[in-house]
């Protein structure tokens, strides 16, 4: 069996609707993920993150190159495929007219459990996600909220050695989201290979420990958070807390030329590109005859390396 | 076999759990022969009278056949309600063929249409004392079994084609006026202008309906019907094909 979880080569994926001209959703990549590590898909809508999803977990497939899942080519052995991966979908997808439980009891018969297996697990992480009990409403009596979590939950129940997750997160709350990605990371321990997209680029930054960046389908970046970290050399973020918001602080903000800066309440926070000396200067100008309660310097974070490229990318 | 034993789970499931799926899929023909047929044969009599079989009689088949293709259609339908709901594409990415997926659903519905058959024929011959030939029961259920996929799989094609709800409903509508009407479910063919005969000889649920009245009430000639059955046998391959091609399409 392949060493690899991932192997794209080439892969390409070109939508052509009638009437209208042909979209290169995915165009040329190539990548592969080693297995037992949380693999994140960044980029903006439209950059062919779940396009690329869809062709890995064979749902569509590649108008050229070639896509392998542990080895298994996702055209031609999709059956194999299909076997050793579980995944949620970008859209809300459950059986509304089953009850919580015959979901999950539904998902284990699909994936070959056993039903006392089935059963076991079903109330392992109904508990965990917090659905014991709604475990026998039907899911169509339940919010968006937890039908995601429905559709999510499931995946803990199989133990495919390959995982994808387009936009998990979505519609979730803070606490559930830091259980999610604890048994995430946990997974991982245990050998699966967690692929996700997310929009939420501090849920990649903590998660993931290799990303991929994506635009109009094609690689921008690649490398885990320090490796993408040395791509923005020199952007700091500046977070000040005043004892109140000080008179022109928003036109003494746009005069430092941030990459993006925001205020909310006493607080300003700015980002900008500039030598680390010079990052002291800008702290002192902002502060003087102001009174500072706090102030926080760091460096880069993933939504400044994945603006930069982004924005990068526009300007070519 | 495991993921036909799945589908098959996830049907009987949402069918089991869903009690207004399993009145209309069993008694909704029921009530139409309790109507129709019995409003029928009180108003106008049946054409074959002199023969001994009054219009319920004659009518039986057309309710078994009626059965068969609600139940297809009614199958069909849940391909929309399971793309509304997201999991039909999940479902795709399910350790099973697409052509499991398309059997496994039909399964489930073949058995509702054999269990309503069975219903049908045991109040018929209590309500009506029609003359069931028993004798060929297996037979008959057999035309329901490859009825009901042959339907289904043909319903298949347009449900999987068209995106949207309200263009399948019109479809649906039109097919059954269309193949209900223009077919041996209410009335015998012979009497029948030339053009209109023609058109139901060749409609593939007269071939059904054909089978299930001379399986039913031994009324037909044997040799025309099981060519027509052959025909029907045709006809479900090519909607099976046609379905599998349309379900590989799906992305």
């Amino acid at each position: 069996m392949s060493e690899f979880a991932l192997e794209v080569e080439k892969l390409v994926k070109v939508y052509a609707p009638r009437g209208k001209p042909a979209i290169r959703a995915v165009d040329g990549l190539s990548f592969s993920v080693p297995r037992g590590i949380i693999f994140g898909l960044l980029g903006p809508n439209g950059a062919g993150k779940s396009t690329l999803l869809r062709m890995l977990t064979t749902l569509t497939q590649p108008s050229e190159g070639s896509a392998r899942v542990l080895g298994f080519d996702v055209v031609r052995k999709a059956l194999e495929v299909r076997r050793r991966i579980a995944s949620v979908i970008q859209e809300t997808a459950a059986e509304l007219f089953l009850s919580v439980r015959d979901n999950f009891l539904t998902y284990a018969k699909f994936h070959g459990l056993e039903r006392t297996t089935a059963l076991r697990r079903s109330a392992a992480v109904m508990e965990t996600f917090q659905l014991t009990e709604e475990a026998d409403r039907k899911v169509q009596d339940l919010s968006g909220g937890f039908r995601r979590r429905v559709q999510v939950a499931k995946v803990f129940l199989a133990e495919t050695p390959v995982l994808f997750l387009d936009e998990y997160s979505t519609g979730m709350d803070a606490i559930l989201k830091r259980q999610v990605m604890s048994l995430l990371r946990a997974e991982t321990q245990k050998g699966r290979t967690v692929i996700l997209t997310t929009q939420v680029l501090s849920e990649a930054e903590e998660l993931c420990d290799d990303i991929l960046i994506l635009n109009k389908g094609k690689q921008v970046a690649r490398g885990d958070l320090n490796t993408l970290k040395l791509l923005s050399q020199g952007v700091y973020e500046v977070a000040m807390t005043f004892d109140r918001l000080p008179e022109g602080i928003e036109a003494d903000l746009q005069a430092l030329v941030p990459l993006r800066y925001s205020v909310d309440q006493n607080t300003i926070e700015i980002a900008f590109k500039a030598e680390e000396a010079r990052v002291l200067e800008m702290v002192s100008e902002l502060a003087r005859n102001r009174r500072v309660v706090h102030v926080e310097v760091r460096g880069a974070s993933l939504e400044d390396i994945f603006v930069e490229l982004m924005q990068g990318r526009e300007a070519q | 076999m495991s993921a036909l034993g799945a589908v098959f789970y996830r049907e009987s499931k949402i069918r089991a759990t869903n009690v207004t799926f399993i009145f209309w899929d069993l008694f909704y023909p029921l009530c139409y022969m309790l109507v129709f047929g019995v409003g029928v044969n009180s108003a106008l009599g049946s054409p074959f009278a002199a023969a001994g079989v009054d219009y319920n009689a004659f009518f039986l088949a057309g309710v078994l056949g009626m059965a068969s293709f609600g139940i297809a259609s009614n199958t069909s339908w849940s391909f929309f309600l399971d793309r509304d709901n997201g999991i039909f594409y999940e479902m795709l990415t399910y350790p099973l063929s697409r052509s499991e997926y398309l059997l496994g659903k039909v399964l489930f519905n073949v058995l509702i249409a054999i269990l309503q058959a069975a219903i049908t024929l045991l109040l018929s011959r209590l309500l009506f004392h029609l003359p069931v030939r028993w004798e060929l029961l297996p037979l008959l259920l057999l035309g329901m079994a490859v009825g009901t996929a042959g339907w289904f799989f043909f319903y298949a094609i347009f449900a999987l084609r068209t995106r949207r709800n309200d263009v399948f409903n019109a479809i649906t509508s039109i097919f059954y006026f269309v193949f209900l009407f223009a077919s041996s479910m209410f009335y015998p063919l012979e009497p029948l202008p030339a053009w209109f005969r023609g058109a139901a000889l060749a409609n593939p649920i007269t071939w059904q309906i054909d089978w299930l009245r001379y399986m039913s009430i031994g009324l037909g000639d044997f040799h025309r019907i099981a060519w027509e059955a052959l025909a029907f046998v045709g006809f479900a391959g090519a909607a099976f094909w046609g379905a599998v091609y349309c379900l590989q399409r799906q992305e």
